[in-house]
């Protein structure tokens, strides 16, 4: 069996801490001007499990940034050209990462390695690792992650950490769980009481959470794929994308996107020497689909969302043959929209008029 | 940040590929052939991403049939900010190359068939993909017939392919302009849909080949229909905006299809699954 300790919440947020004078340590907490965020932390920070919030952008993100370099080239005199392909393999600790984000990863982990896997997703993922955390209460008024099943996600995860109902008096306390080799080799350094019955204290965790946990789908989210087979014509997708900008922000916190553009970098000094950078992009921007004569192959907004909400819910898990839906009920998409849309809503409507029996 | 030896293979990083010949087809079209640093390996129908690093990347269907060398032909109609770049590069001037990517053609679902090839436009550079190995084993198929129109005469692509191929026993090449803008012409006006109303089709052995504009799939499918031709001996090459070939980037799905993988070819039977494809 894996190592598995009960220690104290404090002792464990100060050895999350300390870890970063070894290896960068991203951890969610509040940034200068409010929102939540993943950044490194340092050894002497106060880290804390309370008052969170969904971060602005999903932990996943760490393997796939913004502005990556695909690889980098030079233009040879003989005119040809030499071309390195860039692979970032620092170690990280990627920590405080909540049940839905750790199924996200795990997702993201299948759609880069299954197909032609993706060297450069897999060389970050592959060197970090993470620390995942237990949600004890729904952590926005949007989340859904118990609906969607994503509440107990663990896949993918180097230690786990369940939050234990606090006796009276007591320090709150959390149990340690070693998932890996990697996780056993991080946690070498922190101390606790040895657990031999893990389950029975996850038994407990699960007891003393809310039931149900954040929002409820009006229906069995099993019945989504084939609702939304029937929802094809359904006035549905007009009526959730009428104050609809198309301003792609449920793509860009979505942690389960990942489609991209590409762009290329010149260096001004030197026009020989550049890079290609892979950029996020999304759907429901009103050129995502536009071919080079100008042909827009889904140029209504309402096509849009009905595509984004049928990856979510039942294209993405049928080719991956995932058992639960491709949103894990963050509530990011929702909280986020400049103009309240809310893929929650959407879900529940389609599972109200075209869900039931086949 | 580590970089790792380029001699490593990415599924991102071009290859190099000189140009050994362009020649100018239309005014905004030419033919390049290039040499690559080793055999393609492509089947009829697929599509390789072209690169000018520092400009950018675009996927450009493959023109000529499958070949033992390291040749590889292609069209390029200067549209993009890509291919605007591509049309002033000349011969010995080197492009990247990633792919062969999709489906592609499978002339086992031709051979011992009538064949049918209806190319509309730019249609005609992927479809010689397929054209080329059919015909270099004629006696595998039945009667050939190769429709391809475009909106003028001065538009025409490969005039010297249909010429030549026209002159093949128990091939039938049938040419058409939208329009002849008062140029000469020596071929047909109209649609290609016009001639499939009058051809002498037999539907139990035809098999049919579509590629063009997007506007032509659902008129030259429903042309065929009307003859009684079944949609699982259609194929359809599909046109999408492609960024990876690798089924991630997300740009040309179809439904749930991603059709740089599944497609870009696809049997029209199949396609009723895939509402948003015609």
């Amino acid at each position: 069996m894996r190592r598995a300790i009960v220690t104290t919440e404090a002792a464990v947020l100060g050895w999350m801490a300390r870890l970063s004078d070894d290896v960068p340590v991203h951890f969610p907490r509040v940034g200068p001007n409010g929102g939540w965020r993943f950044q490194p932390v340092a050894s002497e920070d106060r880290l804390s499990f309370a008052g969170y919030r969904p971060t602005i952008l999903p932990p996943g993100k760490l393997f796939a940034p913004v502005d990556e370099v695909l690889f980098n080239f030079v233009h040879l005199a003989d005119g040809s050209f030499r071309a390195s392909p860039v692979y970032e393999t620092h170690p990280r600790v990627l920590a405080g990462v909540r049940p839905c984000d750790v199924r996200a990863i795990g997702l993201m982990d299948q759609v880069n390695r299954e197909g032609t896997p993706d060297p450069h997703y897999l060389a970050r993922r592959g060197a970090t690792t993470l620390v995942a955390y237990r949600c004890a209460e729904p952590c926005s008024e949007s989340c859904f992650c118990g609906a969607v099943g994503s509440l107990d996600s663990d896949e993918g995860a180097d230690l786990f950490l369940t939050p234990l109902p606090a006796e009276d008096g007591e320090a709150p306390r959390v149990l340690v769980e070693a998932r890996s080799d990697a996780g056993e080799t991080l946690m070498e350094h922190l101390d606790g009481d040895p657990a031999h019955d893990p389950a029975a204290l996850v038994a407990r965790y699960r007891a003393a959470r809310p039931e149900p946990f954040g929002r409820k789908l009006p229906g069995d989210p099993a019945g989504l794929p084939d609702a939304l087979a029937r929802a094809e014509r359904s006035h549905v997708w007009r009526d959730h994308t009428e104050r609809c900008l198309s301003c792609g922000t449920c793509n860009l916190v979505c942690p389960t996107c990942y489609c991209f553009d590409t762009h290329d970098e010149v260096d001004l000094a030197d026009p020989d020497v550049g890079r290609r950078c892979r950029d996020w992009d999304s759907c429901m921007l009103n050129d995502f689909a536009v071919v080079a004569d100008g042909h827009d192959f889904r140029r209504d907004v309402a096509a849009r969302q009905a595509h984004r909400v049928k990856r979510k819910f039942k294209y993405l898990n049928d080719k991956f043959e995932a058992e639960a839906p491709f949103c894990v009920g963050c509530g990011r998409c929702g909280t986020q929209c400049t103009v309240g849309i809310d893929i929650f809503d959407i879900a529940s409507d389609v599972l109200r008029e075209h869900g039931g029996a086949a | 940040m580590s970089v790792m030896s380029a001699s490593s293979e990415d599924v991102f990083v071009p290859r190099p590929a000189r140009i050994i010949e362009a020649t100018a087809f239309t005014g905004r079209e030419r033919f390049y052939r290039l040499a690559l640093d080793r055999p393609l390996g492509h089947r009829p129908g697929q599509f390789v991403m072209l690169s000018v690093l520092g400009i950018g990347e675009a996927p450009i269907s493959i023109s000529c049939g499958p070949r033992e060398d390291n040749i590889l032909e292609m069209v390029i109609r200067e549209i993009g900010s890509l291919t605007q770049v591509v049309a002033k590069r000349v011969v010995g001037d080197v492009l990247g190359i990633r792919g062969p990517f999709g489906s592609g053609f499978d002339l086992n679902d031709f051979r011992g068939r009538d064949v049918l090839f209806v190319c509309g436009g730019l249609g005609l550079a992927p479809l010689r993909s397929l054209i080329q190995p059919v015909l270099a084993e004629r006696e595998q198929y039945g009667k050939i017939t190769i429709i391809s129109g475009c909106r003028t005469p001065d538009a025409e692509l490969y005039r010297d392919d249909l010429r030549a191929w026209s002159e093949i026993e128990g091939v039938e090449v049938i040419r058409l302009v939208d329009s002849t803008a008062h140029q000469p012409w020596d071929g047909r006006v109209g649609l290609v849909t016009a001639p499939i109303a009058d051809l002498d089709i037999d539907p139990e052995r035809l098999t049919a080949a579509l590629c063009g504009p997007p506007v032509m799939y659902k008129f030259v499918v429903m042309a065929l229909a009307a003859r009684g031709v079944p949609a699982d001996q259609i194929f359809v090459d599909l046109e999408r905006r492609m960024r990876c070939g690798l089924g991630k980037c997300g740009h040309c799905q179809i439904n749930d299809a991603y059709c740089c993988v599944e497609g870009p070819v696809f049997r029209l039977s199949d396609l009723e699954r895939l509402p948003e494809a015609l």
